[in-house]
């Protein structure tokens, strides 16, 4: 199973594309995804129901968070109310090992998402300010990179044993699906990506696309 | 001073009011320095003619933030307008603009941190009728 795991709607504030949209998309350019996780910016998602647009366009449409820290930006999969409520997810500089913890007591999974950018990425900060407990998966694919900012985390992640994830960091329709993960179990909703996400079994790939 | 007490502190009011009256020379250059070519937009004489949708995003109030907000423009940039059409402008149309501020909020990216604050301004009609909403982005970076 192929998911997009790192993608934003409208619902974020620098989001561009509709979530139907989307899946008009995937669907017209037949692309190899089954599916795709909406990582809103700083917040979490309460109130869209996607269940219509899934049996419609036969895809999973699973919801998650981008959360912001000291060490640049992480995506929470597994956000739930205990999570919601052990940091703010408004916040530009919550410290990344309170969301890898709390994450983790939540029954969450904490990725670090482009970690090979400036700023915004946990490599660059993992130089100056030290290493970060905790981390086992990282987005060593992500679609908004520049050259070299992926080849970093990769590298990163070769060197620390990590797991690697894809997403294509969309914010706009049709740069859906640049990257993604694929899994080999079967994933119908948050639950279920959260389990496959903490037995290891998927990998980072660059989807099979004529786009 | 923190985003969420500059938003507790500035937001939930009008800092001021406009007003202003159209006409169908104001109209038909915007239409067409857009590019429009539609009569309904480009022809007074139209029986339907009226402003291009986007009309209102010409108009600015007569101060861009709240007296006393405390912002450094030195490290401000325009982040450009979005707007909301509900319903359009017609010739005669007395105008008014009612300007607040909406949000303001933190993000962080390639460029470091950096501050929003959404500048809102609701047009009404003559008839107090709501004819657009404007959020006009202005964004302070974390360096000069």
């Amino acid at each position: 199973m192929i998911l997009d795991l790192h993608s934003h709607s409208v619902a974020s504030d620098d989001g561009r594309a509709k979530v139907e949209n989307y899946c008009q998309w995937i669907q017209r350019k037949e692309l190899p995804l089954d599916g795709f996780v909406l990582t809103e910016h700083r917040q979490f998602d309460d109130t869209n129901d996607y269940r219509g647009l899934e049996d419609k366009f036969g895809l999973a449409i699973l919801k998650a968070s981008e959360v912001e820290t000291e060490y640049g930006h992480v995506l929470v999969f597994g956000v739930n109310d205990d999570l919601k409520n052990a940091f703010d997810f408004a916040r530009i500089n919550n410290p990344i090992a309170t969301v890898i913890e709390e994450a983790k007591k939540a029954g969450a999974v904490a990725i670090p998402c482009h970690p090979g950018r400036p700023k915004v990425g946990m490599c660059a900060h993992w130089k100056t300010s030290g290493p970060v407990e905790g981390v086992e998966i990282v987005e060593t694919l992500n679609g908004g990179s520049r050259e070299g900012e992926n080849e970093e985390t990769q590298a990163f992640a070769e060197r620390y044993g990590w797991k690697s994830i894809g997403g294509s960091d969309s914010h706009i329709v049709s740069h859906i699906g640049r990257y993604a993960t694929r899994f080999d179990d079967e994933i119908r909703d948050i639950d279920g990506l959260v389990a496959a996400l903490k037995n290891g079994q998927f990998e980072a790939i660059l989807p099979d696309t004529n786009v | 001073m923190d985003p969420a007490e500059l938003k507790e502190k500035f937001t939930g009011f009008v800092f001021d009011e406009i007003e202003l009256d159209i006409n169908a020379d104001s109209l038909v250059g915007f239409a067409t320095a857009c590019g429009e070519t539609l009569p309904k937009f480009t022809n007074p004489e139209d029986a339907d003619f009226q402003g291009v949708p986007n009309y209102l995003t010409r108009v600015h109030g007569t101060q861009a933030l709240p007296k006393d907000f405390p912002v450094e423009m030195h490290r401000c940039f325009d982040a450009g307008k979005s707007i909301e059409f509900h319903a359009p402008v017609r010739q005669g149309d007395k105008i008014k603009g009612r300007s607040e501020i909406a949000d303001i909020f933190e993000k962080s990216g390639r460029s470091g941190s950096m501050l929003f604050i959404v500048h809102r301004m609701n047009f009404y009609n003559q008839g107090d009728e709501h004819l657009a909403t404007v959020d006009w982005r202005l964004v302070q970076r974390e360096f000069d």
